[in-house]
């Protein structure tokens, strides 16, 4: 018995990476669509579920041309699969997509504040989009106003322009570890949460728990 | 492009979440072990018991390339004991599976990646999934349980207690959120997102102002006992 069984005997009782994928991919996705706000872009995941996502392409396309039925059988397990890994990356990048489109600017500047907010194409296209946007507003209409209307970002008056999304609404939530206390800003209202519990509480009181990896939204 | 749907899963999504649980297959033909993205597959070698995930029991069940175990829970006995217990406790949902021991220091895994519907699952609890996973194996292998019809109408019955509970549980709904709902299903959740978070968002902004002044009172409390945190700072310039 040589080094490589020791470790393989080892690495059997752990879940393996693509396992563990699969979970923090679901979790991510299902965070995405439930809470108000967008989420930091999950890099280091993305980038192995991508290349993984690859790869499995190739291995369908070089396969596809034998008719074994057996091997056929195989193919049609693996594109099942395939197809649900792309729905979810596809659901989860759609998602983040309509929260960039409903408040642009105030994406723009919370990540420019911690530019973990977004991917390089998620960037490139809110820029681009915003770019072409209030160009098109610029020419059609606003350069008709007096100079001091034309701004989108104006905060005059205490009232800013720039939308934001409800950060105080209710989702429902659970602890994965023991969170402890958690308090809800502007009211009595405290309590112990450990794990397993599921509670529906406001996003803003939870977000660190679940930012944190110590809950999850459902 | 952008996703056109409100926020919150709909059925299909959860049933799609669903679908990656764990049941048993008892395989009918050989397959080699596959490397899937989400992991390898253990080779199938009938009649030896598989745990494999649920869309892909149900498709070798629609091939006829194997049969499914249906979990514990899901027999006539058990379903009976937990809507016995759904009838007499009426504060609150019967309790979830327990929890497997969780590693320190790695990820946390929860549904749909918890083994709570294979075929040594626990008997005595409804796992997160519940409803989905019963209607699914209902209507995919119906051949495969004992008594399909009691299985269908036991389910049924649970679903209208636990509904009504839900629907009963408006009344402790509150401005501040925090309600728990331990045991609740992942399709009751679905469906009771829409209401019960908005009745808790209107509640909210009716008392709204009162919040705020709480807030500011706090605040200041705070900032006279002792010096701001970065939070409070961060809070003070949203405020100009």
């Amino acid at each position: 018995m040589d080094i490589d069984d020791l470790l393989a005997e080892v690495d059997n009782d752990a879940v393996p990476q693509e396992t563990r994928d699969l979970q923090e991919l679901t979790r991510a996705w299902v965070a995405e669509r439930v809470a108000p706000e967008l989420l930091p872009w999950p890099d280091a995941l993305m980038e192995r579920v991508g290349g993984r996502i690859r790869r499995q392409i190739e291995l369908v396309e070089d396969q596809t041309g034998n008719m074994d039925p057996k091997t056929n059988f195989k193919l049609i397990v693996i594109q099942t699969e395939l197809e649900r890994f792309k729905f979810l990356v596809r659901s989860f990048l759609r998602a983040r997509i309509k929260k960039i489109d409903t408040h642009p600017l105030h994406t723009l500047s919370l990540h420019t504040s911690s530019p973990t907010l977004l991917s390089p194409s998620e960037l490139q296209y809110l820029t681009q989009h915003q770019a072409l946007l209030s160009q098109h507003y610029a020419s059609s209409f606003l350069s008709q106003f007096p100079a001091q209307l034309q701004r989108l970002d104006d905060t005059a008056g205490g009232i800013s322009m720039v939308d934001k999304p409800d950060e105080d609404a209710a989702v429902f939530c659970r602890a994965l570890r023991d969170v402890g206390q958690v308090v809800v800003e502007g009211t009595d209202r405290r309590f112990e949460m450990v794990r397993g519990d599921v509670s529906v509480v406001r996003w803003s009181a939870v977000r660190r728990a679940v930012l944190g990896g110590d809950a999850e939204l459902i | 492009m952008a996703l056109p749907l409100p926020p919150g899963l709909t059925p299909p999504e959860v049933a799609f979440l669903c679908e990656m649980e764990l049941v048993t297959v008892v395989p009918r033909q050989r397959l080699e072990g596959l490397a899937l993205l989400g992991g390898q597959l253990p080779p199938l070698n009938p009649p030896h018991r598989t745990p494999l995930p649920l869309w892909l029991a149900l498709l070798l069940k629609r091939q006829r390339r194997a049969n499914i175990v249906p979990p514990p829970w899901l027999s006539p006995y058990s379903l009976e004991a937990i809507l016995d217990h759904e009838i007499k406790h009426e504060d609150g949902f019967s309790p979830p599976p327990r929890l497997p021991h969780l590693p320190s220091n790695s990820l946390p895994f929860s549904p749909p990646f918890l083994p709570s519907s294979t075929a040594d699952a626990a008997a005595d609890a409804l796992p997160y999934h519940w409803l989905e996973l019963g209607e699914m194996l209902l209507e995919a292998a119906a051949d495969d349980f004992e008594d399909p019809d009691n299985v269908r109408k036991l389910l049924r019955d649970l679903r209208e207690v636990r509904m009504a509970k839900l629907r009963k549980g408006v009344e402790v709904l509150h401005a501040g959120g925090a309600i728990k709902m331990n045991g609740v299903g992942g399709m009751e959740v679905g469906e009771g997102r829409a209401f019960v978070g908005g009745v808790i968002d209107g509640l909210r902004k009716i008392a709204a102002s009162r919040e705020q002044q709480r807030k500011d009172r706090d605040r200041e409390e705070r900032e006279n006992g002792y010096p701001g945190t970065a939070e409070d700072s961060d809070d003070d310039m949203d405020m100009q």
